[in-house]
């Protein structure tokens, strides 16, 4: 499911003349850490929007196969149309896909210094334990 | 005269005693131990979230996300989608001081015609009113160091919307906020602010309660049930929480001598007294909140959403004939990316102008109303739907914002609006007027949350009377947002603050 989630976000956001997409950059590690630190039906909810990412170029683009195997441009075709898709649905698929794929992307440094804007310091995560 | 701090434990159970026992540390929880503490009482705060000092806030979204929203922002309102309801998202937040350490640091005070329509409707008299409210409002400006937005805090989206209002002929203002003029305007509100500019409760009134006045505050520990004896509210239990594993520690109790008050949110309190066995048929309804939604003016020039505060500038113009509040409201780049239309090659081009989008919102103070309750899985199910005239409001604030982005010079608005162009240029502006009334045509947020409590005078559709003790209960109070029974058409954390303080001075009066 990584690399697929990985994959599914480099379609999302993909690389533009302007600005580096989640294909060159790498989304795994933050998507490793959302898995370890996400609870379930955050989790649950990524993978079954992945998956249907996968199935639903037959609902977009009327060819019955998984989104992998269409080339780049069918690709980017079918998520450009699943976002403004007439199902509600399927709307919220691509949402939760770019809410989760946009904080991988927001955050990276390769396309913070292009839009030169600060960078991220670290998130510690720290709290009072006593 | 220190206090002590009990965080996330495991093992065998563990038992506390305090004279109040306050449930839920955000706006109303925290002014009313504070209040409390300082009147001489030993007060145990007990809070679901963990405490996190400024210096460990964190800075990405991601960051903020797992460490200050409640359950990662998974909790949304839901009608029927078999119906064809709307999923609209909730933005709480879950860790010592609540919401207010995430929010934009807005302070409003209780606008008169609200109070006018308490008195009259629901009987509160001489409990809350101008002046017991007001007085209220002024020690909380002073101990928040509330000023109005200037310098650095003003973004160029900020300055380019107050412009805009200034132009039209409409009441515009910068927003006054709990925040120093130290203020860098580094647009860190949404994820608290590591510079302790931003005036909260987590690192002012809680530990001053625990540090100079002896009082206990839990953290990481949900309240399961107020422990009710012989009619009578003597405590809270319920089991500790780790905030990284979410593993179950052991259990907690609570025992408060003198009375329990519950404030862990108009999402929160409700459930609470659920659990605890009250039965009232008014609770868990009359749940209440002010929808919002933006609309993007892509600009020539950059407008730097990521400089200043992230809402520095209101209006009420429309306040009352139309039921909308306009706000600036800038938007991180990876909540911004969700938010903007389509995906692919066409997001990613348009995401090539954040630095010269900036975004304006409509809150509506909205007519629906609905449900908060105890879900068959433990958890929170919130019903609510805007009403058709509620899309309304917020279409007619829609337009209203993207003539103001067009006035500004903007070259075209981003409606985010379904059924609608992406894409309105400056003789496109009729088009809002067609735009949907079906609420799954907009991305609604809901920020201010009111009721599942609500206070009134009438036993058969109010939770609380109205001083805020629960009906059928002694020594059990209910002082946050929860409470209140009408929305207010402004920021709501002034109110429910100046509430809960009002209150737990009338305990402390006797």
């Amino acid at each position: 499911m990584l690399q697929l989630t990985a994959w599914t976000f480099a379609r999302i956001f993909p690389t533009t003349a302007g600005l580096p997409g989640l294909d060159a950059i790498d989304a795994r590690p933050l998507i490793r850490q959302l898995t370890a630190e996400a609870p379930f039906t955050i989790r649950a909810t990524l993978w079954v929007s992945v998956l249907l990412f996968q199935v639903t170029p037959l609902l977009t683009l009327g060819i019955p196969l998984p989104a992998r195997w269409l080339s780049d441009a069918r690709v980017d075709e079918h998520a450009q149309r699943l976002s403004v898709s007439n199902v509600y649905l399927l709307r919220q698929i691509m949402l939760m896909l770019k809410t989760i794929g946009g904080l991988c992307w927001g955050a990276a440094p390769e396309v913070r210094q292009k839009l030169s804007m600060p960078m991220y310091e670290a998130d510690s995560g720290r709290w009072r334990q006593s | 005269m220190s206090g002590q701090h009990v965080a996330f434990q495991d093992g065998a159970p563990q038992v506390f005693e305090a004279d109040y026992v306050v449930a839920g540390s955000g706006a109303g929880g925290a002014a009313a131990a504070v209040t409390l503490a300082r009147a001489g009482f030993k007060v145990a705060l007990v809070e679901a979230g963990p405490w996190r000092d400024p210096e460990a806030y964190p800075s990405s979204m991601y960051g903020t996300m797992r460490d200050m929203f409640a359950d990662w922002g998974q909790l949304v309102a839901m009608g029927n989608p078999l119906a064809g309801d709307a999923i609209i998202p909730i933005v709480q937040a879950k860790l010592v001081g609540g919401t207010p350490v995430i929010n934009s640091a807005i302070v409003v005070r209780t606008p008169g015609d609200v109070l006018d329509d308490w008195r009259e409707r629901f009987g509160l008299g001489d409990v809350f009113n101008e002046a017991t409210i007001g007085a209220k409002q002024d020690q909380i400006e002073r101990e928040l160091s509330v000023t109005e937005t200037a310098g650095v805090g003003m973004g160029p989206s900020a300055s380019a919307m107050l412009k805009a209002l200034i132009q039209r002929g409409a009441e515009g203002h910068a927003i006054n906020r709990n925040v120093r003029e130290e203020c860098e305007g580094v647009m860190q509100c949404l994820q608290g602010c590591k510079r302790r500019n931003k005036r909260t409760a987590n690192f002012l009134w809680i530990p001053e309660m625990k540090d100079e006045r002896g009082g206990l505050v839990l953290s990481c520990a949900p309240v399961d049930k107020v422990l009710l004896e012989n009619g009578q509210a003597v405590g809270v239990t319920g089991r500790w929480l780790h905030p990284e594993t979410r593993q179950k520690g052991a259990t907690f109790t609570v025992r408060a001598k003198r009375g329990v008050l519950v404030a862990a949110s108009a999402t929160g309190s409700a459930p609470i007294l659920q659990r605890s066995g009250i039965k009232l048929p008014a609770l868990g309804e009359g749940w209440r909140a002010h929808p919002g939604a933006g609309v993007v003016g892509v600009y020539p020039e950059a407008m730097d959403m990521h400089k200043g505060a992230s809402q520095s500038v209101a209006s009420l113009h429309y306040r009352k004939d139309i039921g909308i509040k306009l706000e600036h409201l800038s938007l991180p780049l990876e909540l911004f990316a969700a938010r903007v239309g389509g995906a692919g090659q066409t997001l990613v081009h348009k995401l090539e102008a954040y630095r010269r989008c900036a975004m304006w919102v409509s809150a509506v103070r909205a007519d629906a109303v609905g449900t908060v309750k105890q879900n068959w899985l433990g958890g929170v199910s919130v019903k609510y739907q805007p009403t058709k005239k509620d899309i309304a409001r917020l279409r007619d604030g829609s337009k209203i914002i993207a003539e103001m982005h067009f006035a500004m010079g903007a070259e075209k608005v981003w409606p985010g609006v379904f059924g609608l162009k992406p894409e309105i240029g400056p003789d496109e502006v009729h088009l809002f007027d067609n735009a949907p009334l079906d609420n799954r045509s907009y991305t609604w947020v809901l920020s201010h949350l009111f009721g599942g409590c609500t206070l009134g005078k009438d036993p058969n559709t109010s939770v609380v009377a109205p001083d805020l003790h629960v009906r059928g209960v002694k020594n059990l109070h209910v002082v946050d947002a929860a409470a209140i029974p009408t929305t207010l058409g402004v920021n709501p954390q002034h109110t429910i603050m100046a509430l809960a303080m009002v209150t737990a001075e009338r305990l402390v009066g006797g």
